[in-house]
């Protein structure tokens, strides 16, 4: 019952031959053989997304992906974005990649290398989506951290920025000045430094 | 990170070799088809087989095609995403289109199949758990155990079928094509299930669903998908509602049926449902009563258990609300009816 | 390094800040979003064997025996450790060392630790716990707080360091502040109620993973996920019995936390043991269902609340009466029992106020700190009980918030000082952006608005040791190739504590920001801080930062004055570039300037700290709570029901926030919307329960409800900068605050649209139905003595 079985993956761009036990998952295969630790585990099985990673192009969960199944799939890890943006002709990250850390939807970032890879495939598919279609894109991605504001102002600015207009301003912008209040020192009272 | 239990993978190219490989005495075999479901009842150690039979390969399960004879016919390793997205079934099976558009999330249907669906094993609260949750309880009848935790002294498990798509097809009279080492046969949908939480499908050990056929509907062909969940994704149903109308060139209904799940360990039909609501006229008074009517049947009939997570008492006073949305909705040729 | 330095609130350089109040990216943005950055569980060390934990299948019992024989004979298996290898007791609470890494005689809830074993992998680990063979004598478990109160026998705890445990009480505070009952007696209008918060949890999205290394000389290195490793130093010398100096801590990138990883836990001593044990390197790593254990969630609250108001809708008094279910061990329970009552006392002015809070051990995962420790359960019940005053008394449920401010540089009534205080701007905010005058009362049946306020603490100035040493230390390093690096203890668990320090070093010596190089959370390289807990890390290490920077920036202005012949105070450091204020041209990079100084003064490296300064009540627990500033908040909920499925949704939240300066506004804004999400999402979806057996309810991401992203409306965040005296450049919390008023809020626009009004979290659709269903009956906010007439929303229109 014991196999050991040499697979033969494609894994951003890359053939790599690697041994695994068939009840390996590609996301075990992917982290602990290959090294490719940017897919995250988080839930065991297949509730929270941070294990997506694109296969074919199509976000798909590596934890619930038999290794052995993937072969002769294109499959493409967070690792794979910024040297296929860079051979595309890109400098640096991904446009994806660099709207979620402009945007600050990176925050403990554990979830993120799977919702960009969603994110991706969305942009790929719908380069200019709706606020509505990014959320259907999204939704098997848990975030813990952003209440997810900011993960969609991230994949707005990355079409805005396509599209060549001027992406829309977060709601702290506006009232940026209006929240501004002089402090009790200023004032004049007491609370001085010493 | 859960493991899985070890397993050896086969890889059939065709239905008849993955009929052979689940037939050996030797070995117990099991089919996978997106693993969506499978692979985490298995790292719960719900199943452990020696061999999994993947039908990744098995070109000939996944063709969607419309037959001369208008007969919708989707090979059961089509995925869910390529189902719901695609166009013919939108047009003829408004209701499955809709059911599977809810299922999980955006990855689950890409990687999940209609066949996976159909075949989805019973969930329940008690039993939906690791081996660690299950034993510390002394396990449960479906698995491992003799008691019941939903029903007190129960001897036949209540574990509830929880596929969206069964009562979308029972709804719209579909048939399923399984192999097995005896050749082909073809069943309604509707004798595909038993009620027994513990298998609730009349599916031999070692045959493989192959498809599911839609017959043509009526051109008045009517159809939604209703489900309640907390979440708007990923959950499973905590009720799911498919209503077909057929509504006649003289704007009456002409034919309905009305199928729920995540109630019991089968899907049920809300009977005299039919009978109520076949001759009303949407868009008038008396459908909105025939509707009320059937709503008010469907309270009467269908009682939540404590098997899935949640709130039995809030999941029964759902059943006339969703009955209700989901008839309308498919008067008005909308849905899904949905919370979000 | 005193209380406070006098370094100001103001720009380091001129007037105008560079960096500070810049959407700047994140030091460790870009690693994360290229997969490069390293959390635990891609800690790879060669040989490295995988731990696993043998969990109590009982909510209660006693051990009678252990026999780990079969495992330690299976091949792959290369040690089994029990209770009675580590049985030193510790807890994050010095006073209330009540755990065992693994359990020593008994076991106190479902899921409780008692075995670990070391294999080859994760499957011999596995296999070899099946091999454990434990022996239980259960015992009667609670699950009821009330019964666990009211039952001495069988006690979950016996004794703690020492000291018997009465009954099943883990700690009881009652304080009163003026005299209450008098106060009530002297109001128009005193409204009495029960509320009760359920248990959340935190459920960060990476699971508790540890790995320990023993090298040949048997120095100890662990990485461990966690947002305290000083006090996990502390407690693996303790526990291991190892002198402190043979220990190194080290945080990796933290896939979150919100107060779950602020615990030493089992898994940390085990791998150290482990590793001690075999000489290989140990790795373990939680499964989801294990975090659920893990817990130190939100406690769940019984809650009984008096308030007392004049007609003019002034508070007069406040009296509660809170039960805490704490589970089976104290964890920070001694300090939530205290912020239970404690921090309720701003923004409002109480002239009277008690409360008397008692916390019982029960036999369930432990609780503890969760984003907003102890003070979210309290605030949801006044802030609801408050919008009916106000509505009793007919005044409008922000004009009330306002009419009771207690302004700024104030003290309250527990004795705390307020320094700054922005609450009526953060109230104009949510205000005008919400168009509360506009829409409130002209929304259709079903929906509404509600507001409420909040306030917290910036860190307290209680260490959880009592010491006289800085709470939070800095290290600065500067080279010649004009790169400085910061090194800080400070736990950046996604908050971006590094990048505050980052941009606060880049003001103070003008070098490029990406010229800041911030080492953190390592405890062989980094002078202590005490973690990310209670909104303590970009005020106190900020605060350091600017300390260790102004020594530095000392000598490199003296050094650049000295080698160009002016007066120091024309010296600047600003973008990259040395210049002479009064002759620009004269010009160089930083590290030229660097450079000079280093030739001056040596090698340049400095130091910074900070501590707190003496606050606080003089009283018993007077220091609990105090804080050297507090963040303020206001919030308004939009709801929308479905009165036919009682589903509530969100379609918009606004908070706005008094964080004093925003140092980087992007991230105060990340913070005040993951604050709010977090709030709505535990009163409508999440619930961390146990069943009948004492087995949580669904300990998995399918079960436990967190919110998707088709499950969030529109966040809007909205920053109130009252600049502190106190903070760095005037900085306040930003992590926490914005948690406590979603909960009320949210409760409060229910009743606006609906007309009912729900005391008992969490919101979920069946007891949205059924509170519409008894709404003709007599509701618990019965009033006493009322002078004014209730109207509801459906007479009203």
């Amino acid at each position: 019952m014991r196999r050991m079985r040499s697979l033969r993956l494609k894994v951003n761009g890359d053939e790599v031959e690697v041994g695994a036990p068939d009840h390996w998952t590609l996301l075990e295969v992917l982290r602990y053989r290959l090294g490719l630790i940017g897919s995250k585990q988080g839930c065991d099985k297949g509730d929270c997304g941070a294990c997506t990673v694109l296969v074919d192009g199509a976000p798909v969960l590596s934890c619930l992906t038999l290794a052995a199944l993937a072969e002769g799939r294109e499959v493409t890890t967070i690792e794979g974005l910024m040297p296929a943006h860079v051979a595309r002709g890109g400098a640096g990250a991904d446009p994806v990649q660099d709207a979620f850390d402009r945007c600050g939807a990176l925050q403990c970032g554990f979830c993120q290398p799977g919702m960009m890879l969603s994110a991706r495939a969305l942009l790929d598919r719908t380069p200019f989506p709706t606020r509505e279609e990014i959320q259907q894109a999204l939704a098997g991605n848990l975030c813990r951290c952003t209440g997810y504001t900011q993960i969609f102002q991230a994949v707005e600015q990355v079409a805005a920025e396509a599209a060549g207009i001027e992406p829309a301003e977060p709601t702290w912008a506006t009232y940026r000045e209006a929240g501004q209040q002089p402090s009790p020192r200023a004032r004049g009272v007491k609370g001085e430094d010493a | 990170m859960l493991r899985l239990p070890r397993f050896a993978l086969e890889r059939p190219r065709t239905v008849a070799e993955a009929v052979a490989l689940l037939a050996d005495p030797d070995r117990e075999a099991l089919l996978v088809a997106g693993g969506t479901d499978l692979l985490p009842n298995m790292k719960h150690g719900l199943f452990e087989p020696d061999v999994l039979v993947s039908l990744e390969d098995v070109d000939e399960l996944r063709a969607v095609e419309v037959d001369a004879d208008g007969w919708l016919s989707i090979g059961a390793m089509t995925t869910l995403a390529d189902v719901a997205a695609d166009e013919r079934v939108v047009a003829r099976a408004p209701a499955l289109a809709q059911a599977v558009s809810l299922i999980s999330g955006p990855q689950l249907r890409t990687m999940g199949t209609l066949g996976g669906n159909v075949m989805l094993d019973t969930r329940c609260q008690w039993y939906n758990q690791t081996y660690f949750w299950r034993k510390s309880l002394g396990f449960c009848l479906k698995k491992d155990g003799t008691v019941c935790h939903v029903v007190a002294g129960g001897r036949k498990c209540v574990a509830a079928a929880s596929n969206d798509s069964a009562p979308a097809l029972m709804s719209l009279s579909a048939l399923v094509d399984v192999e097995g080492p005896e050749g082909r046969r073809t069943l309604p949908v509707d004798d595909l299930w038993l009620a027994d939480g513990i298998w609730n499908k009349k599916l031999g050990k070692g045959e493989v669903l192959v498809r599911v056929r839609v017959p043509p509907q009526a051109a008045g062909h009517r159809g939604a998908y209703g489900k309640l969940r907390d979440r708007g994704s990923i959950d499973f149903p905590l009720l799911g509602v498919a209503a077909r109308l057929d509504v006649g060139d003289d704007g009456a209904v002409a034919d309905a049926d009305l199928v729920a799940v995540a109630l019991a360990a089968r899907p049920v039909r809300v009977r005299g449902a039919r009978e109520r609501l076949v001759g009303a006229r949407p868009g008038e008074a008396s459908f909105r009563e025939a509707v009320e009517a059937v709503a008010d049947e469907a309270h009467r009939r269908l009682t939540p258990l404590e098997n899935v997570p949640g709130d039995a008492e809030y999941r029964a006073a759902m059943v006339p609300v969703y009955v209700r949305r989901t008839l309308l909705a498919a008067a008005e040729g909308a849905g899904p009816v949905h919370h979000l | 390094m005193a209380a406070r330095d006098n370094h100001g609130t103001g720009a380091p350089w001129d007037d105008a800040f560079r960096v500070v109040g810049q959407p700047l990216r994140k030091v460790d943005g870009l690693a994360k979003a290229t997969g490069q950055a390293l959390y635990a569980d891609d800690v790879q060390l060669p040989g490295m064997l995988h731990a696993k934990i043998l969990r109590s299948p009982h909510a209660h019992a006693r051990i009678v025996s252990i026999d780990a024989s079969a495992a330690l004979a299976l091949p792959g298996v290369h040690a089994v450790i029990t209770g009675a290898d580590l049985p030193i007791r510790y807890g994050v609470i010095p006073w209330t060392p009540d755990e065992n890494a693994l359990a020593v005689d008994k076991v106190r809830f479902v899921g409780d630790e008692v075995a670990a074993v070391a294999a080859v992998d994760e499957d011999t680990a596995n296999a070899a716990l099946d091999a454990i063979e434990v022996e239980y004598e259960p015992l009667h478990a609670f699950l009821d707080p009330r019964e666990a109160l009211a039952t001495p026998e069988p006690q979950i705890h016996a004794d703690i360091r020492g000291k018997p445990v009465r009954g099943n009480v883990s700690k009881h505070v009652e304080l009163e502040f003026g005299d209450v009952e008098a106060a009530l007696a002297g109001a128009d209008l005193v409204l009495e109620g029960e509320y009760s918060f359920h248990g959340s949890t935190h459920a960060p999205i990476e699971p508790h993973c540890a790995v320990a290394q023993v090298s040949a000389d048997g120095l100890l290195t662990l990485w461990s996920s966690t947002q305290i490793t000083h006090y996990v130093h502390r407690a693996l010398a303790q526990v291991l019995e190892l002198a402190p100096e043979r220990i190194r801590v080290i945080q990796p990138c933290l896939g979150g936390a919100f107060g779950g990883k602020s615990d030493p836990f089992a898994l940390e001593f085990c791998v150290a043991l482990l590793a001690q044990r075999t000489g290989r390197p140990v790795k373990m790593l939680w499964t989801r269902e294990e975090v659920f254990y893990a817990h130190r969630g939100r406690h769940p609250m019984q809650m009984q609340y008096r308030c007392g108001a004049k007609s003019n809708g002034r508070i007069t008094g406040v009296d509660a009466r809170i039960l805490i279910d704490g589970g089976s061990y104290s964890s920070f329970g001694l300090v939530t029992t205290y912020y239970s009552g404690q921090l309720l006392t701003g923004p409002y002015d109480f002239p009277s106020y008690r409360f008397d809070s008692t916390r019982v051990f029960t036999n369930k995962p432990p609780c503890g700190p969760k984003r907003g420790h102890g003070s979210v359960q309290p605030r949801f019940a006044f802030e609801v009980q408050f919008d009916e005053v106000a509505e009793r008394l007919g005044i409008d449920p922000i004009e009330i918030r306002r009419v009771n401010f207690q302004g700024d540089d104030t003290q309250t009534v527990n004795g705390q000082r307020i320094t700054s205080n922005g609450f009526l701007r953060c109230l104009d905010l949510v205000e005008e952006a919400s168009g509360w005058k506009q829409r409130r009362g002209q929304l259709p049946y079903g929906r509404g608005l509600g507001v409420a306020g909040s306030m917290y603490i910036s860190g307290t100035n209680y260490p959880v040791y009592p010491n006289d040493m800085p709470q939070a230390g800095i290290q600065l390093k500067l080279d010649r190739s004009g790169v400085v690096t910061v090194f800080t203890g400070g736990n950046d668990i996604g908050q971006g504590s590094n990048t505050v320090v980052r941009s606060i070093v880049a003001e103070e010596l003008g070098v490029a920001y990406d010229h800041v190089r911030v080492v953190a959370a390592d405890t062989d390289l980094c002078p202590v801080d005490l973690g990310a807990y209670s909104s303590r890390i970009t005020f106190m290490v900020g605060n350091a930062t600017i300390d260790a920077c102004r020594k530095l920036r000392h000598q490199i202005v003296t050094a650049l004055a000295e080698a160009w012949e002016v007066d120091p105070r024309r010296i600047r450091l600003m973008e990259g570039r040395a210049f002479d204020v009064e002759d620009p041209d004269r010009t160089v990079p930083t590290r030229e300037a660097f450079q000079v100084a280093e030739a001056r003064f040596d090698t340049l490296g400095s130091t910074g700290s900070y501590n707190t300064p003496q606050l606080g009540g003089d009283y018993r627990g007077g220091t609990i709570g105090a804080s050297p500033a507090y963040s303020f908040t206001a919030h308004v909920v939009e709801v929308d029901v479905d009165v036919e499925t009682g589903i509530v949704r969100v379609p918009a939240a606004w908070c706005a926030h008094d964080c004093g300066r925003a140092l980087n506004p992007t991230l105060v804004a990340g913070q005040i919307e993951g604050s709010t999400y977090m709030g709505l999402a535990e009163a409508l979806l999440e619930e961390h329960g146990v069943n009948r057996f004492g087995l949580h309810r669904g300990p998995s991401l399918l079960d436990y409800r967190m919110p998707t992203s088709l499950d969030v409306g529109d966040i809007h965040a909205m920053i109130v900068e009252s600049v502190d005296p106190e903070g760095p450049y005037g900085a306040k919390e930003a992590g926490e605050g914005p948690l406590h008023g979603s909960i009320p809020a949210l409760a409060n626009a229910i009743h606006d649209a609906i007309g009912v009004r729900l005391r008992h979290l969490p919101f979920t659709p069946g007891t949205v139905l059924r509170a519409l269903r008894d709404q003709g009956g007599k509701g618990e906010g019965a009033a006493v003595g009322s002078t004014a007439a209730a109207t509801s929303k459906r007479e009203a229109r």
